[in-house]
C-alpha cells in the first residue's frame, strides 16, 4: 500500500460534494415568472453532476443521495425522507435523477466537449427524467395522462428550461477549471 | 439558511445515545416503514406514543427542537391543505368551503401525520447518533454486499455531512451579499441562478480540493480502523419492541 | 542531525510554470525555521513536497537521509502539514472524530485510536470540547484542532502554512503559544508566513523565497534587513528581532 490514489480520492470528495449540493439544492428556491411552482435547484445540480463528474462518478453521487434518503435522512426536497417517498408519487423523479445523470454524463463526456453536445445531453437527460417521473406519477395516483402531465411536468417546464440554460452557461465557465484541476493533479505525480 | 440545524448531533448520555448504532439504524428503518403504512387512528396513536417516548428518552432538548421545527410545521400544514382541497369526495357539511372534502381532510391528516412522524424519527436518530458512526454502521451492513466499496461509502456519507453546513453558510453569504446589491430587481431567473451557482461552485470546488489534499496529508486510506459494535440486551429489547410495533400496525389494526 | 533535506528540488507544473527551482535546503532536528516570501514565490509549493503531497519534477526530498518516495505513509506521518484554511481540513462531525481520522487511516486498533485521541486533545487543550461540532469553534480553536489532527499521527516535523491568516489577537496568541510548546517538546518546526512581526523572535532561522528560489537563508537578525527587496514587509523601523512576537 503506498497510501494514495490521488485522482480517486479527489473524485470521491467531488462526488460527495455534488451529493451535498443536490441535498442543499432541495432547500433553495427561486420564483420563476409565468410559473406557479417555484424552482428548486436539486435537479440543476443533478445535471451539473452529469456534466462535471461524468457517468460513473455522477451515478455514485446521485446514488448516494437516494441511498441516504432511503435510510430515512431528511435529504429529499423540503426535508422529506424514507422509503415512502421513494415508492410514493414522486419516486419516479428520483429514479429519473439517476437516469438523467447517466445520460448527461454519457453524452457530454464523449469526445471533445462542446456547447451543442452539452445542450443535447441536458435535453436528453431531462427527457429521461420526465419519461420516468410522469408515468410513475400516473400509476401511483391512478390518474389520467392529462392530469399526470398537468401535475408532474407542465408546471416545471419553464424552470427546467431556465436550469438547462444556466447549466450550459456554467459548464462553459467552470469545466476548464475542473478538468485542469484533475489533469494537473494527476500530472503532479508521474 | 441553516434549517438542517435541527438534525445535528447533540451529545447526551441516554439509552438511545448508547444504543448499538447498527440496531438503532435497523429500528429506524423499521419504524419509518411502519410510519409510512400507518392509516388508522389506532396506528397513529401507537406510533405517536412510541416516538414521543423515544424523543423524551433521548434527553434531547425537546422544547428547543420544537421551536426549530417551525419550518416543517409550514410544510406539514401545506401538505394538509393541498390534500384537503384536491382530493375529490363529499363536501364537509359544517364548513362550506368550495373544494373542501371529507376524504380530502382525512387524507390530508394522514399524510401530514406521516410526515410529522418521520421528521420526529429523523430528529431522534440524528440527535443521538454522530453521523460518522451512522456511516460506520452502514459500512457494516454493506460489508457482505459485493462490488460496493463500503469504506468509501462510509467516507462519502461522512463528507456529505461535513460539506452540507459549509455549502449552506456559503450560499447564505452569497445570497446576502447579493441582496445588499439589490439582486431582487433582477428578474431574469437564468442570471439569478448563475449569480448564485457560479461563486458557490467556484468556492466549494476549492474547498473540495483543499479537503482532498488535507485527507491525503493525513494518510487517507480505505483500509481504515473498523468500528467495533457491541449490542447489549437492552438494544435487542428495543429492536424486538420496534418489530412488535411494526407487526401491530401492519397486521393487527 | 539533519532530519529533512531537499536536493535540487524543481517543480514544473503541466502548464509550464516553474514554481520552485533547484532548491537545496536542510533542516536540523529541533530547528525552528521561518520561510517568508511574497505571494507566488513558491513557499507553499515547496513545503507540499516535504511529505509527498507534490512530487518534484527533478530532484528529491530526503527524510533522515532516505528518499520519501520509499515510504510515503511514513513521510506523511513524520511530516505533518497544517494548512492555511482550517475549515477545509476538518473531516469529522465532532472534534474527537476529526482527530481520530488520521489514526484510523493508519489502521490502528479502536483502543489505540481512542487513547491517541484522548492524549492529543489533552495536549492541545481541547478535551472539554471533544463532542462539539468543529464548525462551531472559534478561529483559534479550529486552528488548534487542525494541529491536533496532525499531532495524532505523532509527527516529528510540523509544517505550518500561514497559521495566522484570519485570526484575531487572542487567536494568534493561542496558536503562537502552541507552536512554541511543540518546539520545546522537541518537534522540528517549519513555518511559512509573511507576518514576521508575530513570530520571528522565536525562530532560529529565516529563509526568504523569491521567484521560486531561495533568496536568503540565515539567522533572522542577519537576514531581516534585506527582506524588503523580496516583497516581504519589514516590520516597523529597525526593531530588533527579539521584539517580534505577539506574546508579551
Amino acid at each position: 500500500m503506498n497510501g494514495s490514489q490521488p485522482v480517486n480520492l479527489r473524485m470521491t470528495v467531488y462526488a460527495s460534494l455534488f451529493t451535498a449540493l443536490v441535498i442543499v439544492g432541495g432547500y433553495i428556491s427561486f420564483p420563476v415568472p409565468f410559473s406557479p411552482v417555484p424552482l428548486v435547484l436539486s435537479d440543476f445540480f443533478v445535471m451539473l453532476a452529469g456534466l462535471f463528474l461524468g457517468p460513473a462518478w455522477g451515478l455514485t453521487a446521485i446514488g448516494l443521495f437516494i441511498f441516504l434518503g432511503a435510510l430515512g435522512l431528511p435529504v429529499f426536497a423540503g426535508g422529506k425522507a424514507g422509503l415512502a417517498v421513494l415508492f410514493g408519487p414522486t419516486g419516479g423523479f428520483l429514479a429519473g435523477f439517476l437516469a438523467c445523470v447517466l445520460v448527461v454524463g454519457l453524452i457530454a463526456g464523449k469526445g471533445r466537449p462542446s456547447v451543442i453536445k452539452d445542450l443535447a445531453a441536458l435535453i436528453a437527460g431531462n427527457v429521461v427524467l420526465y419519461a420516468l417521473g410522469v408515468p410513475w406519477l400516473k400509476a401511483v395516483l391512478n390518474i389520467t395522462w392529462g392530469k399526470a402531465l398537468a401535475l408532474g411536468m407542465i408546471p416545471f417546464m419553464p424552470g427546467t428550461a431556465v436550469k438547462i440554460i444556466a447549466a450550459l452557461g456554467l459548464a462553459q465557465f467552470l469545466r476548464p477549471r475542473f478538468t485542469q484541476i484533475i489533469s494537473s493533479r494527476s500530472g503532479m505525480r508521474e | 439558511m441553516d434549517q438542517l440545524n435541527v438534525f445535528h448531533y447533540m451529545h447526551k448520555d441516554s439509552v438511545i445515545h448508547r444504543m448499538d448504532c447498527r440496531i438503532k439504524l435497523g429500528c429506524m428503518v423499521l419504524l419509518s416503514v411502519t410510519a409510512s403504512f400507518a392509516s388508522t387512528w389506532a396506528d397513529f396513536g401507537i406510533l405517536a406514543g412510541v416516538f414521543a417516548a423515544a424523543l423524551l428518552g433521548s434527553k434531547l432538548p425537546v422544547a428547543a427542537l420544537l421551536r426549530e421545527l417551525r419550518f416543517f410545521a409550514f410544510l406539514i400544514l401545506l401538505v394538509f391543505l393541498v390534500h384537503s382541497f384536491s382530493v375529490p369526495g363529499q363536501p364537509v357539511q359544517s364548513v362550506p368551503l368550495p373544494g373542501l372534502t371529507v376524504e380530502g381532510v382525512t387524507s390530508g391528516l394522514t399524510f401530514a401525520g406521516k410526515l410529522l412522524l418521520i421528521i420526529i424519527l429523523c430528529v431522534v436518530l440524528a440527535g443521538t447518533t454522530p453521523l460518522s458512526l451512522l456511516g460506520k454502521a452502514v459500512e457494516w451492513f454493506l460489508r457482505p454486499v459485493p462490488f460496493i466499496p463500503e469504506a468509501r461509502v462510509a467516507t462519502m456519507i461522512n463528507l456529505v455531512f461535513v460539506l452540507i453546513p459549509l455549502i449552506f453558510s456559503q450560499a447564505g453569504e452569497i445570497l446576502n451579499a447579493q441582496k445588499a446589491r439589490c439582486v431582487e430587481r433582477r428578474k431574469n431567473p437564468v442570471k439569478r441562478i448563475i449569480f448564485l451557482a457560479f461563486p458557490l461552485l467556484f468556492q466549494t470546488f476549492k474547498k473540495a480540493d483543499d479537503l482532498a489534499l488535507a485527507m491525503e496529508a493525513r494518510c487517507y486510506s480505505e483500509k481504515r480502523t473498523k468500528a467495533v459494535f457491541k449490542a447489549t440486551p437492552v438494544d435487542w429489547g428495543i429492536l424486538i419492541f420496534s418489530a412488535a410495533v411494526f407487526l401491530a400496525v401492519f397486521f393487527v389494526t | 542531525m539533519i532530519i529533512l533535506e531537499t536536493r535540487h528540488l524543481t517543480k514544473i507544473f503541466p502548464d509550464g510554470t516553474e514554481a520552485v527551482k533547484d532548491i537545496n535546503l536542510s533542516f536540523r532536528e529541533g530547528e525552528f525555521a521561518v520561510i517568508a516570501g511574497a505571494n507566488g514565490s513558491g513557499k507553499t509549493v515547496l513545503v507540499r513536497h516535504f511529505n509527498g503531497l507534490l512530487m518534484p519534477t527533478r530532484g528529491e526530498v530526503l527524510l533522515e537521509g532516505e528518499p520519501i518516495t520509499k515510504n510515503l505513509v511514513r513521510a506523511r506521518t513524520q511530516v505533518g502539514i497544517i494548512f492555511q484554511d482550517s475549515d477545509s481540513q476538518i473531516v469529522g462531525q465532532t472534534v474527537a472524530e476529526d482527530v481520530a481520522f488520521g489514526p484510523e487511516n493508519l489502521g490502528l486498533s479502536p483502543e489505540e485510536v481512542a487513547a491517541t485521541v484522548k492524549e492529543t486533545l489533552e495536549s492541545v487543550g481541547l478535551s472539554h470540547l471533544a463532542n462539539r461540532r468543529p464548525h462551531l469553534l472559534s478561529g483559534g480553536q479550529k486552528r488548534r484542532l487542525a494541529v491536533a489532527g496532525v499531532l495524532a499521527m505523532k509527527p516529528r516535523i510540523i509544517v505550518f502554512d500561514e497559521p495566522f491568516t484570519g485570526l484575531d489577537y487572542p487567536g494568534v496568541v493561542q496558536v503562537l503559544n502552541q507552536v512554541l510548546s511543540l518546539h520545546r517538546k522537541g518537534h522540528t518546526i517549519i513555518m511559512v508566513t509573511h507576518e514576521l512581526e508575530k513570530v520571528l523572535a522565536h525562530a532560529d532561522r529565516l529563509i526568504v523565497m523569491h521567484g521560486g528560489e531561495v533568496a536568503e537563508d540565515g539567522p533572522p537578525g542577519e537576514v531581516l534587513g534585506r527582506v524588503g527587496r523580496y516583497g516581504v514587509r519589514q516590520p516597523y523601523g529597525n526593531r530588533p528581532v527579539e521584539t517580534m512576537t505577539w506574546i508579551s
